[in-house]
C-alpha cells in the first residue's frame, strides 16, 4: 500500500514516466474480491453457517460496531454532545462485540472466495489476533461504563482507548483500503 | 538580453497560490500515509481555503487568472496543436489552450479530494472529516474509498502536468518555469499586440480573501 502511493507520486514529483503504470495501480479496494461465486463460498462451517454467510454476518456486526462508533464520535464533536446517544452508542459497541472470536473460523479468510478484508495472517498469528479481540472487549466494556456515568470529558478519553483497539488490529489484521 | 522589458504575466496571489498548493499536496500526502490526522485535516482546510480563493480570483482576478479567457482560449486548441507539430509554436500571453487543460482538470479533481475529505469517516470511527457528521458511517466510508482512489488519479494529472511543463521547458524551448516564480517575461515573446492590464485590485482581493477565510471557517464549524 505504502509502496504503491510512494511509487505513484515519485513520477508525479519528477514528473516522469510510470504515468500508466501508476493509472493502472490505482483504486485496489476491490482487487482481492474474486466475486462470492466460488464453491467455497457456499462450503458448510462446523457452525452450520455457510463461508458466505458467516463472512457477511460479521461484516454486518463490524459495520454496526463502526455505526455506533460514528454516533459516538459525532456528539464528542458537538458543543452540546447528546449524552443519551453516546449512552445508547456505548452499549452497542461490546454487545455487538459479543463472540467476536468466534466470528472467524478456518476457511473465511481471503481464499473463500468472498470478499473480505481478513488477511490470512489472522489463522497464522491466531493467538494475537485473539488477545487483541480480548483488548477491545474490555476497552468497549469500559468506554460503555465510562458512558453511563455521563462525564463527557471521561467519555472522550475511553473513545479514544477503544478506537486504538480497533486501530492496532486493523493494522495489522486488515486488509488496507 | 539586457535593457529587455519584461512584462508580467501571472500576479502574485496565483504564483503564491500555485507553490502553496503544489507544497500542500505533498504535505497532504505525506501527513496521510504516516497516520498524522490532525495535521492532514488542518491542511486539508487550508486546501480548501486556497482553492476557494483560486476560484474567486478566476473571476476577480487579474487578466491571466480568469477562467472566462481560458475557455476562450479552449477554441484555439486544435489549431495551437496542429501548429505545435509543426514546429511553429509561439507563446502565450497567460495559459496556452494545453494548459487550460491542466488548470481546468487539476482545479477539479483537487476540487475532488478536499470535498471528499470533508465527509470522509475512517474504518476505525476515529478519524474523519468536519462534515462527515451529515452523512451514515456508510456513505462517510465510501468518501474514504473515494478520496482515496482520488488522490491516484490527481497524482497521475499532477505527474502530467509536470511532464507537459518539462516538455516546454527542454523540448519546445518555451521557458514556463521562471515566469511562475519570477511573474515576469521578456516582453518581446508577446510581440507588437496590446496586452490587457494585470492590475491586482485591492477589493477584489479582500473579496477573495474573505469569501475563502470565511468558507473554511463555517466548514470547520458545521459539525
Ligand atoms: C481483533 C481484530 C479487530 C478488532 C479489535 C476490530 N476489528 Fe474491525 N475488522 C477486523 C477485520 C479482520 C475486518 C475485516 C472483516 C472482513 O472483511 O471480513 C474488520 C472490518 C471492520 C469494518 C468493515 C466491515 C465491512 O463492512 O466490511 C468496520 C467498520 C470495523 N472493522 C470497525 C471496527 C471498530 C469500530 C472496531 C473497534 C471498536 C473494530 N473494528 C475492532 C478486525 C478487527
Ligand atoms: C487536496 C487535498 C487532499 C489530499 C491530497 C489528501 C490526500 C489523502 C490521502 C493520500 C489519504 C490516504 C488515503 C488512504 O491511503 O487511505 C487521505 C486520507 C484521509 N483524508 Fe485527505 N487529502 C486531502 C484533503 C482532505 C481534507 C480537506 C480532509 C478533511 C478535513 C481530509 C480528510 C481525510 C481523512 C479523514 C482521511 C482518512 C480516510 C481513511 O482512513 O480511509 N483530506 N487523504
Amino acid at each position: 500500500m505504502k509502496m504503491r502511493k510512494i511509487a505513484c507520486l515519485t513520477p508525479a514529483v519528477a514528473g516522469l514516466m510510470l504515468l500508466t503504470a501508476c493509472g493502472q495501480g490505482g483504486g485496489d479496494a476491490g482487487d482481492e474480491a474474486s466475486g462470492a461465486s466460488g464453491e467455497n463460498a457456499t462450503a458448510a462451517l462446523p457452525n452450520g453457517m455457510t463461508v458466505q454467510e458467516q463472512i457477511e454476518a460479521r461484516q454486518k456486526k463490524l459495520e454496526n460496531i463502526g455505526g455506533a462508533f460514528k454516533t459516538i464520535s459525532d456528539q464528542l464533536k458537538s458543543d452540546s454532545p447528546d449524552v443519551a446517544a453516546i449512552q445508547t452508542a456505548a452499549a452497542t459497541v461490546p454487545a455487538e462485540a459479543t463472540g467476536m472470536a468466534d466470528w472467524f473460523p478456518e476457511g473465511t479468510g481471503p481464499d473463500s472466495g468472498v470478499e473480505t478484508e481478513a488477511l490470512a495472517i489472522i489463522w497464522q498469528e491466531k493467538e494475537d489476533f485473539l488477545s487483541k479481540i480480548s483488548d477491545m472487549q474490555n476497552a468497549a466494556a469500559t468506554l460503555n461504563t465510562t458512558a453511563q456515568g455521563g462525564d463527557v470529558a471521561a467519555i472522550g478519553e475511553a473513545f479514544k482507548a477503544t478506537g486504538g483497539t480497533c486501530k492496532a488490529c486493523h493494522d495489522k489484521f486488515r486488509l488496507d483500503d | 538580453m539586457t535593457a529587455d522589458k519584461r512584462q508580467l504575466v501571472w500576479d502574485w496571489p496565483v504564483r503564491l497560490v500555485h507553490w502553496s498548493m503544489a507544497i500542500l499536496v505533498l504535505l497532504l500526502w505525506w501527513t496521510a500515509e504516516e497516520g498524522i490526522m490532525d495535521w492532514h485535516k488542518r491542511l486539508g482546510l487550508t486546501m480548501l481555503g486556497l482553492l476557494v480563493f483560486r476560484l474567486v480570483w478566476g473571476i476577480a482576478g487579474s487578466w491571466t487568472a480568469r477562467f472566462a479567457p481560458m475557455i476562450k482560449g479552449l477554441a484555439k486548441l486544435p489549431a495551437y496543436f496542429a501548429a505545435l507539430l509543426k514546429g511553429g509554436h509561439k507563446p502565450s500571453f497567460g495559459h496556452n489552450p494545453m494548459g487550460v487543460l491542466s488548470v481546468f482538470a487539476l482545479l477539479t479533481l483537487l476540487g475532488l479530494q478536499v470535498g471528499s475529505g470533508l465527509f470522509a469517516v475512517d474504518v476505525d470511527g476515529l478519524e474523519s472529516g468536519p462534515l462527515s457528521t451529515f452523512v451514515s458511517f456508510g456513505t462517510g466510508r465510501d468518501f474514504a474509498d473515494y478520496h482515496e482512489f482520488n488522490f491516484d488519479i490527481l497524482a497521475v494529472f499532477i505527474g502530467l502536468h509536470i511532464l507537459a511543463i518539462l516538455s516546454y521547458q527542454f523540448l519546445i524551448k518555451d521557458r514556463l518555469i521562471g515566469p511562475m516564480i519570477t511573474g515576469k517575461r521578456p516582453a518581446q515573446d508577446f510581440g507588437e499586440t496590446p496586452l490587457p492590464t494585470m492590475a491586482v485590485r485591492p477589493a477584489a482581493l479582500f473579496a477573495a480573501l474573505l469569501i475563502a477565510i470565511g468558507g473554511v471557517y463555517l466548514v470547520a464549524n458545521a459539525g
